[in-house]
């Protein structure tokens, strides 16, 4: 399966994995992390719209979380599904 | 005000933490990397991360460039595209060696200013040069453009390309740092020094710090916070230079309004290159407005 990955397990970052989707399967977001579930929602808030933004209705996330803000989790979603969608590099 | 650049921090463009918190340990400015501290698989990750950076994190007083990918490489101008529109005093660009790079990396900036409608040649253009040829050319390079403002002799990449290695004293860098510190004042534009690698070493810093700023540099690069007070230091004039420096520029002063040419301070006959020195020595205390 086609992946693609941004960022690190780093403190302030996150790891976020991209893989492919088949078309009309939507977005599917798992995550990891310590005090993961505090911040569940706003993970999953961030991580729609920046795919939104994208124009990307197909793609399964996985995002293993170490305290990264909605700025670092915005750009590490984008890198990984812009690198999967092959735009890049 | 003149602006200061006595410092300017690395910080790694992949590297949330530091780039969040860089400017916190208050050096003149900040430099997003987006080159040697970022490797080949991360260039997007870290491009992405920057531009959100620069569009979320206030630097305060803080000059923010970025360092782009040489000119030689697929990155620059898409790292040119994310970091411009975002409102940053300039960019550093690696391995300059002919003014023609300056010329396109100018009319690249231009084109991306006037696409996002932004006051055109405000992007500000720092100069690494890091070969012999670069530094060769130090001179053109620095008046390739207006939007040139420093320029800065490279450290280990200069010594590969001079077919070198690092000595204790750096002897293998004297002749590179004296032509582009004569290059940057015959342009008007800043001389800014090199990183010194050692992070444990404080009095190797401080000693390279005084040299560099004895031979007329502004500043130098850091890659560490810790190494931000001792260049300050180094580079801020102290009270007893302040106090001598107003003394001077008073009777100066004081001289022209009464249509006399000498001055005489402290019973020695002061000149116009000792006043001249003097106000410069209070625009880097931030007392005297003015300036290059």
């Amino acid at each position: 399966m086609k992946t693609a990955q941004a960022g690190t397990l780093e403190s302030m970052d996150c790891l976020v994995t991209a893989s492919a989707a088949e078309r009309g399967k939507g977005i599917f977001i798992t995550m990891e992390g310590a005090n993961i579930a505090r911040f569940r929602d706003s993970i999953l808030k961030t991580a729609k719209a920046t795919l939104q933004e994208l124009g990307i209705k197909d793609v399964v996330l996985s995002i293993q979380f170490n305290g990264a803000n909605d700025v670092v989790l915005k750009a590490r979603v984008e890198a990984a599904a812009r690198t999967l969608m092959g735009g890049e590099e | 005000m003149m602006a200061l650049r006595r410092t300017m921090l690395y910080l790694p463009g992949n590297n949330p933490n530091m780039l969040m918190r860089g400017h916190l340990f208050k050096p003149d400015g900040v430099i997003l990397d987006l080159e040697d501290s970022v490797s080949l698989g991360e260039k997007e990750a870290a491009r992405t991360l920057v531009r959100e950076t620069l569009k979320n994190v206030d630097f305060g007083e803080c000059e923010v460039t970025v360092r782009i990918n040489g000119l030689d490489t697929p990155f620059w101008k898409r790292d040119l595209e994310e970091v411009i529109p975002w409102g940053i005093d300039g960019i550093r660009v690696p391995k300059v060696e002919t003014p023609q790079d300056v010329k396109l990396l100018d009319e690249a900036i231009s084109e991306i200013e006037n696409k996002h409608n932004l006051p055109e040649g405000k992007v500000q253009i720092t100069c690494l040069l890091e070969t012999a040829l670069g530094i060769w050319n130090a001179y053109h390079i620095a008046t390739a453009s207006k939007r040139v403002t420093a320029i800065c002799p490279g450290g280990e990449d200069l010594r590969a390309d001079l077919k070198t290695s690092r000595s204790e004293n750096s002897e293998e860098l004297v002749s590179p740092r004296r032509m582009v510190v004569l290059a940057a004042h015959a342009a008007k534009v800043d001389p800014l020094d090199t990183v010194f690698a050692d992070i444990t070493d404080d009095e190797g810093l401080r000693r390279e710090t005084q040299w560099v700023k004895q031979i007329g540099y502004q500043g130098k690069s850091v890659i560490h916070p810790n190494q931000i007070p001792i260049i300050h230091d180094v580079f801020t004039p102290t009270e007893k230079e302040i106090a001598q420096a107003q003394k001077i520029v008073q009777a100066a002063k004081e001289a022209a309004e009464k249509g006399l040419g000498a001055v005489s301070v402290d019973g020695k006959m002061v000149d116009r290159p000792v006043v001249k020195r003097a106000e410069y020595v209070l625009q880097r205390a931030g007392l005297l407005e003015g300036g290059e």
